[in-house]
């Protein structure tokens, strides 16, 4: 009994850590006085000191509504928002990756936010795609606070090498061009690559999304899967010949791996996100931005998208005070602070390149985002979606059979979809 | 001092009829007050959460708003959903390929950095010590960036030699034994360092009695080192197979539990059922059948030490 007894004690120690989550709190808010929030963000670099200064100047310009901000990383909002949410500590508002938006809708620790669409009129000017993502199952659940298209970021001293004078604007184009910047394909492991294309994990799990897009393809059309299409067929087929036989880039590689190829001078192109224009500086290299090529049906690509959205916390109260808040944020002056202060193409469509040239990365963003396309809008278990695509085209970059694996992976992405 | 507690034992021995069981109260409550702060917390950062986490198992909780009773479907859907059975598969392989190998290594080591004229047996012994004091996170990322097939130090090297191990940590073969490998030699030395103070219990005259019985060094290790190291054997493959049932850390950092899966271990799959998918009711029956598998191993390996023990007796 005894030996029964410990036994069950060692085991029991360990697993239960395996469960034990951790708690944040955070200040409660005052009922008297002016309507006090708590808003949580994970912006922790120069980006979260603007956007402290933005609500430093909200709360400045009025004297009824107070918002506290709190900067965590975006892991620990994901990890701590429901438990702190159920006991009364978590935040009235709350900046998430918007792919992350559906799940919390789902679980009910949002709330909806028709009625600040309807009658805001900063609403107009928002960039369309960007509100796409907030919509699940007909319903508004939060408002944009980033949304910025994937771009390829490329090292301009070795394109000058290869003697390449302008980026590639087409697929066939991209493609050849990454062969001639591959050096050594010959001998079977090339010193340097032409392209870092990533199989799996991808910046933002965007990578693929926005090459189907570019052949007119997609994972999902609402509440079906339409992964196995014709059009991504020839789309992974397209790219696991460029990548097996043309040698451009080599298999196995997620998002941070092609970050650290391109960083160490040994891709000359990256797919990536607007954070590659300081790491390449940082690296010192000589780099470009410019658009993911386009394919056979036209420009596109996958936007990173940060959503921000009431929680079931806050009262009638505070939820007009958030949307008092998302007005201010919104506004053309704080929409063009914003999008220089985080580095991120402006939120509305009446804030032209032009107005943020001042920083060059987020004129050419801004250029580029009216080709964006949020991911997985309203998918609650984009997780299992996301999965079953990684698994789709890292078997087809190692040379499985594109068909039959998107095939596969479409079945698994539509069990997802029914959960 | 033997005097002395004979002449006190008549003092200590019957009390007065009803007076022990006082005195015992008073014992017994002096003794729980004691024990009151680790008590509450236990009660409070194991017991509880233990008996939670029981209870969300059979219900579809989120750790937010209304959660339904759900009987035992999270536990038929664990038996039968084909991907969370594969990761049940992948944990039982990362413990079959873990424990015995660290536990060899472990002993093999121990053995020798136990032996008198080893020189600089200090420095070896605090050499093979050290992975197990840095973070498992840390060393996780270490060998990700050393064994990476483009910029890694380790496969810059093997090129060197003409050895190409390739992308071991996206080969569904070798992704497995890359990370269990590196667990291996995060974990050994700590196993290592309980061997030896395991042998340095052992008398000295028991090998003496076996060299003149005229056993050799195997004979001797079989017959007088296993059997009196019987008790620490069994403490390490406990511990070694708890800490490999529950592998997270370095397939999290490594390979996130690809490719296509196949590094992905139970415990993987309850951070992302309950961090993820916010699916709190999966992940805590992920966590009980976690806790019966490791109950029922260590039950059958306190059984099988046990019987061994009583056998060399």
């Amino acid at each position: 009994m005894k030996k029964l007894l410990a036994t069950l004690a060692v085991s029991a120690v360990g697993t239960a850590l395996a469960l034990t989550g951790c708690s944040n709190s955070s200040t409660a808010a005052d009922t008297s006085g002016p309507v006090t929030l708590t808003f949580w963000h994970g912006y922790t670099e120069a980006d979260g000191k603007v956007l402290d200064q933005i609500v430093a100047d909200f709360n400045k310009s009025q004297d009824k509504i107070k918002i506290t901000t709190t900067t965590k990383p975006w892991a620990v909002i994901g990890d701590t928002l429901l438990t702190s949410l159920s006991a009364k500590n978590g935040p009235d508002i709350v900046a998430l990756p918007a792919e992350n938006l559906p799940v919390y809708a789902s679980k009910g620790a949002l709330q909806k936010l028709d009625d600040y669409y309807s009658s805001s009129a900063q609403n107009a000017s928002l960039n369309p795609r960007a509100v796409e993502m907030e919509k699940i199952g007909g319903d508004y659940y939060g408002v944009p606070t980033g949304f910025v298209p994937l771009s390829v970021v490329y090292n301009k001293t070795l394109f000058q090498k290869a003697g390449i004078a302008a980026f590639p604007t087409t697929w066939d184009e991209w493609v050849a061009d990454a062969k001639k910047l591959t050096v050594g394909a010959d001998s079977g492991t090339p010193q340097q690559y032409g392209l870092a294309l990533p199989d799996h994990a991808t910046v933002g799990n965007g990578v693929w999304a926005s090459l189907f897009y570019g052949n007119g393809g997609a994972i999902v059309d609402g509440n079906k899967s339409v992964l196995d299409s014709q059009a991504n067929q020839q789309t992974l087929a397209y790219w696991a010949k460029a990548v097996h036989d043309g040698k451009i880039s080599p298999t196995g590689l997620d998002g941070i791996a092609s970050d650290k190829l391109f960083s160490s001078g040994k891709a000359a192109m990256e797919i990536g996100g607007p954070w590659m224009a300081s790491v390449a500086k940082e690296n010192n290299i000589d780099y470009g931005i410019a658009a993911i090529p386009a394919g056979p049906k036209g420009p596109a690509a996958s936007a990173i998208g940060i959503s921000a959205a009431v929680t079931s916390q806050a009262d009638a109260a505070k939820k007009a005070a958030a949307e008092k808040f998302f007005d201010y944020f919104f506004s053309k002056d704080n929409a063009t602070k914003w999008s220089l202060g985080s580095g991120w193409p402006a939120l509305r469509t009446d804030v032209p390149s032009s107005a943020v040239s001042s920083n060059p990365v987020v004129a050419s963003l801004t250029d580029i985002v009216g080709t964006a396309r949020p991911l997985l809008p309203g998918v609650a278990d984009s997780t299992d979606v996301l999965t079953a695509v990684d698994e789709a085209t890292q078997k087809a970059l190692s040379g499985g059979d594109p068909a039959a694996l998107l095939k596969t992976a479409s079945q698994s992405v539509q069990q997802a979809l029914g959960k | 001092m033997t005097a002395t507690t004979r002449e006190r034992a008549p003092y200590r021995a019957p009390a007065p009829l009803g007076g022990r069981p006082l005195r015992r109260r008073g014992l017994a409550a002096k003794a729980f007050l004691f024990m009151l702060p680790a008590l509450v917390i236990l009660v409070a950062f194991v017991f509880w959460p233990m008996a939670s986490a029981l209870r969300l198992s059979f219900t579809n909780a989120s750790g937010f708003g209304i959660e339904e009773w759900v009987g035992l479907s999270n536990y038929a859907r664990i038996f039968t959903d084909q991907r969370i059975l594969a990761t049940l598969g992948n944990t039982a392989l990362y413990t079959v390929l873990f424990t015995p190998t660290a536990l060899v290594a472990a002993l093999a080591l121990a053995l020798l950095l136990n032996n008198r004229l080893l020189i600089a047996r200090g420095f070896f012994r605090t050499a093979l010590f050290l992975p197990f004091v840095v973070s498992l996170a840390v060393a996780a990322f270490a060998w990700t960036y050393l064994l990476d097939p483009q910029v890694g130090l380790l496969t810059y090297w093997l090129r060197a030699l003409g050895i190409q191990i390739g992308n071991v940590l996206q080969d569904p073969v070798l992704a497995m034994p890359t990370v269990v490998a590196v667990a291996i030699w995060k974990s050994f030395g700590f196993y290592m360092v309980i061997f030896i103070a395991g042998l340095q219990e052992i008398p000295e005259s028991l090998y003496e009695a076996a060299t003149i019985d005229g056993a050799g060094p195997w004979r001797r290790f079989t017959h007088v080192t296993l059997p009196q190291l019987s008790n620490t054997l069994a403490f390490v493959v406990i511990f070694a197979m708890i800490a490999a049932l529950q592998a997270f850390d370095q397939i999290y950092v490594m390979t996130g539990g690809g490719p296509y899966r196949s590094t992905q271990s139970v415990v993987m799959e309850l951070y992302q059922e309950g961090f993820k998918k916010l699916d709190l009711g999966m992940a805590s029956a992920l966590s009980y059948v976690l806790l019966a598998a490791t109950l029922i191993l260590s039950l059958i390996q306190f059984r099988f030490f046990g019987r061994r023990e009583k056998d060399t007796l």
